[in-house]
């Protein structure tokens, strides 16, 4: 099964949240794991991006790409890129990638190339 | 609610201090205290952010209100993120004007030298989501760079204008001895300067006085989503303009009555933004403002003529408490070389997360 990041679903009112939050932000809905778990779509917008030099001392890599990309469907997400001329507005495609290893523990993201 | 007011305030340089982080948030206080001529403290408030991260200290409060022989009066940390400043003078302000106490003392320290900068960056990263920003690696200056880009994409504003922020808020500096930088630059030499890192200090004394003095006329504060990505318009600072706004109400006052600002330019954009959503300038026409000199010393609204944080430093848990430092001593018209004329009205934005815990506080001499 290929791994994915999530979205929430409410399954009250069915805004969709990313990152996951306990309480729905839209309807306010206050039971416990109402929401459906909705995998991100994998294409979108490049929103902003940057370049960072100055990394955070686990990152064994010169610079990091890193983005803002407004998904299909509404959704807005931040991510790496690996983009070598990344321009405001672009159509962008991501997958789902190790983006930091800390210690023993591997963290998966969204990592976005140019579609 | 009581009325309350700022009576006795201190400061030191925002250098490498090479004594504990105790004695860094101690030594103002006593300043602070000299100059209100009371030791009769109720409460201690210590805003401070990095203390257990970095200082491996925790509880400050304990240590300092021991260190000033205040005890048996109750103490606080603040831990607010870098808006913790702000949040501890509002909570003082809170204690004063509920009654519950008379006299407090509002603090804030930061001893980040004890680290080096890529820990010290890393350790303000932790604000961010952790699992929507913080895996990827973002850092608060990676957010401010996709937040920039954004807004001079948006709205016009070049690197010529952040150049010109922070040689404004730089060469202001020179000016204020506590300021950690001390040296003057040029818009042609800075494009890609170094941010700083610094220890630092700052006080305030508050209570309900008999005497008009300098009046902490109204208080905001506001909140917005932790991760940047999920606001509608990230480029939209909702929790400045809300904080803002709220303040303002409370003292009475509007943006036009303001004669100085301390705004938190952790990043020289931020000032510009700021300067728009506390109502100063229309959305999108503060760099236009930054153009015709207005909030430079001299302006119509001088804007961080303490330096800022680009030039008085920014020890994170601090910087609101040295804030309200400058816009206190403007407002008696102690401020010497960078003294705003006549100066009645003044006002703090403190900038915690990036945008999402705000608090505004609104200054105005009685007399």
């Amino acid at each position: 099964m290929p791994r994915e990041i999530y979205a929430y679903k409410c399954r009250k009112c069915g805004h969709t949240h990313y990152p996951y939050r306990m309480v729905c932000k839209d309807c306010g809905q206050n039971e416990h794991n109402e929401f459906e778990p909705v995998p991100l779509p994998k294409t979108g917008k490049l929103l902003t991006f940057t370049t960072l030099y100055s990394l955070p001392p686990d990152f064994e890599v010169p610079s990091l790409g890193l983005a803002i990309v407004a998904l299909a469907g509404g959704i807005t997400v931040t991510g790496q890129h690996r983009i070598d001329e990344p321009v405001i507005g672009m159509a962008v495609r991501g997958e789902v990638e190790i983006v930091r290893r800390d210690g023993y523990d591997e963290h998966y993201g969204m990592v976005f190339y140019k579609a | 609610m009581r009325d309350v007011y700022v009576i006795g305030i201190g400061i030191t340089s925002f250098t490498r201090l090479e004594y504990p982080l105790s004695e860094i948030a101690a030594y103002p206080a006593m300043m602070a205290m000299k100059d209100a001529g009371t030791r009769a403290i109720d409460h201690l408030y210590v805003a401070n952010m990095g203390g257990g991260r970095i200082n491996h200290q925790t509880g400050l409060a304990s240590a300092v209100v021991d260190t000033l022989s205040l005890t048996p009066a109750g103490a606080e940390t603040i831990e607010n993120g870098p808006a913790s400043g702000g949040s501890a003078v509002k909570t003082g302000y809170m204690a004063v004007a509920s009654g519950l106490h008379d006299t407090v003392m509002v603090t804030g320290a930061e001893r980040m030298r004890e680290v080096n900068n890529l820990e010290a960056t890393d350790f303000v990263a932790t604000l961010t989501h952790p699992l929507a920003e913080h895996i990827y690696g973002v850092t608060l200056p990676s957010l401010a760079a996709m937040f920039t880009r954004l807004y001079m994409e948006k709205y016009g504003v070049t690197e010529r204008h952040l150049a010109m922020v922070a040689v404004k808020n730089q060469n202001a500096a020179l000016l204020n001895e506590f300021a950690h930088l001390q040296q003057k630059i040029s818009i042609e030499g800075i494009l890609d300067s170094p941010e700083a890192m610094t220890n630092n200090p700052y006080v305030a004394v508050a209570r309900k006085v008999d005497r008009p003095l300098v009046k902490l006329a109204g208080v905001g504060q506001a909140t917005d989503t932790h991760a940047v990505h999920e606001r509608e318009d990230p480029t939209d600072l909702l929790a400045v303009r809300r904080a803002a706004a709220m303040a303002f109400e409370r003292a009475g006052l509007v943006p036009a009555d303001v004669d100085v600002a301390e705004l938190h330019d952790a990043f020289t954009i931020l000032e510009i933004v700021e300067s728009e959503e506390c109502g100063f300038f229309p959305k999108g026409e503060g760099h236009l403002a930054l153009e015709r000199g207005e909030t430079a010393l001299g302006g119509k609204l001088p804007i961080n003529v303490s330096g800022g944080l680009k030039g008085r430093g920014h020890p994170v848990g601090a910087t609101g408490v040295a804030q309200v430092y400058e816009i206190v001593h403007q407002l008696r018209g102690e401020a010497g070389e960078r003294q705003v004329e006549g100066a009645r009205v003044g006002f703090t934005c403190n900038f915690g997360g990036f945008g999402n815990n705000v608090v505004c506080l609104a200054f105005e001499r009685e007399n």
